[in-house]
């Protein structure tokens, strides 16, 4: 326990101690690269004016998070339960998935306006891919021993899809969810790079256009900070829906013989 | 020896539960391999068949077969005929696969009742079934436990709780004791000769046991079908019942050493 807690608290704090060094013994200029005790010094400034930027970028990750595990989790059991619909519907994913979602942001301020529907929609976007590949493929590669059984005990492949495909389905999508939550706030920090009165994407950029970075940093560790918290939460959520996964490190797999 | 009364003596009936003439089952393509033979076999009510044979020899194949499992790679040749007594329109056969084939994401007690609610069973009558069956089959207490969380041996006896309660007549059990230590089959063995299953069920059942164990074969069943292979094929039918158990024994481990 100490050494899992000890040893990077260590090494973090010896990485700060030796910019820190590094930026007085060289005399760095603050606006090429501040030393902690500046960015902590500019976090204490900015504490007033965070909050807000927070609010603003955290909604809109939540909002797109959820927005896009819908859409996404829909989508694939539409895939799975229509496949001549999945058939004509998977290559243009695909395809979408082909234009990184950030190219898109201009369009979508264009089309949505400045306000937080776009940036929703950018997080959305990101989000729904990983979402509803790790989904159709947890439903389509459902453990054929499971199906078996349902079938060998008179069900057909309506009760394979719900006692079977569908349950696995859960746990898929939550997996595909917990990579997609390190997305969205880099998602909606970007899109408000472009447009916005408000956000942590505002907050750097206002402070780069003043030569701030010190700001700018302090803007980078928040974002840092938010992901982690969301992608915290997703985790909690993901347990709540798969309560009966050993919660033993290294997982058991399904049907070993325990 | 073990010796443990039977409960009682069974006699078959003449009501026919499985008939396979004939059947022979080839891996799918031009010259695919033969996996079974020219196999034959009929279950009557009342009866309790045990197929023994080396692995490889296409006794599980054989099992898939009546249960109407076989997987999409393998195919039944012109001339076989399965033919199995139907329930509602569906096969009046419950399968138990070699490995569990319990649901992670269900309890043992919701595990149990999957077998009731595939085969549309009243769910009242299930319940106090199922109830009974836990006490009896010693997973009483274990009602509300993940499958993670119980042994190989409770594990089996719960799939078996489940194979059970589908009340179907034909219950088709695939090494249902693999992979376990010695000591532990023994007793599921012995447990399993108290159980009785060919008389529970409101019709009169049969029990098809497919095995590798001669002892687990001569105890339970009424009589043995040896199979070899591959191509699997029926080499004799030993019957167990009312002839001496310890000459029945020596004859099948000649059959099989052979």
């Amino acid at each position: 326990m100490t050494r899992r807690v000890l040893l990077p608290v260590t090494t973090v704090l010896g990485l700060l101690l030796a910019w820190e060094a590094t930026v007085r013994v060289l005399d760095l200029a603050p606006f090429v690269l501040p030393a902690p005790s500046r960015v902590a010094q500019a976090a204490i400034r900015s504490a007033p004016v965070l909050p807000g930027h927070v609010a603003t970028t955290l909604s809109e990750a939540a909002l797109g998070l959820v927005l896009g595990a819908a859409a996404g989790t829909v989508l694939a059991l539409g895939v799975v339960l229509r496949p001549r619909a999945g058939d004509a519907l998977e290559p243009l994913v695909l395809l979408t998935q082909t234009v990184p979602t950030v190219v898109l942001a201009p369009l979508l301020i264009l089309w949505a306006g400045f306000g937080l529907l776009p940036k929703v929609l950018l997080v959305a976007l990101t989000v729904f891919f990983p979402v509803f590949v790790s989904a159709t493929s947890a439903m389509r590669s459902a453990d054929t021993d499971l199906l078996d059984v349902v079938a060998g005990l008179g069900g057909g492949a309506r009760e394979q899809l719900l006692v079977v495909r569908l349950p696995g389905a859960v746990a898929g999508a939550a997996a595909g969810l917990r990579v997609a939550a390190t997305y969205t706030v880099g998602a909606a920090v970007v899109a408000e790079y472009l447009a916005g009165q408000s956000g942590l994407g505002v907050y750097i950029q206002r402070s780069r256009k003043a030569y701030a970075v010190d700001q700018v940093l302090v803007g980078v560790i928040v974002v840092a900070l938010l992901t982690a918290l969301l992608v915290g939460a997703v985790v909690l959520l993901e347990r709540s829906v798969t309560p009966w996964r050993p919660r033993a490190r290294g997982r058991i797999p399904a049907g070993a013989p325990g | 020896m073990t010796t443990f009364p039977r409960a009682e003596r069974r006699a078959p009936s003449d009501v026919l539960l499985a008939a396979v003439d004939r059947l022979t089952v080839e891996v799918r393509g031009p010259s695919g391999p033969r996996i079974l033979e020219d196999v034959g076999l009929t279950v009557r009510a009342g009866e309790f068949v045990a197929v023994v044979g080396p692995s490889g020899c296409g006794k599980s194949t054989l099992l898939r077969a009546v249960a109407g499992l076989l997987p999409p790679s393998l195919v039944a040749a012109e001339g076989s005929s399965v033919q199995v007594a139907t329930d509602r329109g569906r096969r009046d056969v419950a399968w138990m696969p070699q490995r569990d084939g319990l649901l992670p994401w269900r309890r043992a007690w919701s595990n149990a009742m999957l077998g009731a609610q595939l085969a549309g069973r009243d769910v009242g009558f299930a319940r106090t079934r199922a109830a009974e069956l836990f006490e009896r089959f010693g997973l009483a207490g274990c009602e509300r436990r993940w499958p993670h969380e119980l042994s190989g041996g409770m594990r089996r006896r719960l799939a078996l709780v489940r194979t059970v309660l589908a009340d179907r007549r034909l219950l088709l059990l695939d090494e249902p004791f693999s992979g376990l230590d010695a000591l532990t089959r023994r007793r599921m063995n012995a447990w399993l000769r108290s159980v009785d299953l060919v008389g529970t069920g409101s019709r009169g059942g049969a029990v098809v046991l497919v095995t590798h164990d001669v002892d687990e074969a001569v105890l339970l069943a009424d009589r043995v079908l040896v199979m070899a292979g591959p191509p699997g094929r029926v080499v004799e039918c030993v019957p167990t019942d009312g002839a001496d158990a310890e000459e029945a024994r020596a004859r099948l481990l000649a059959l099989l050493g052979g």
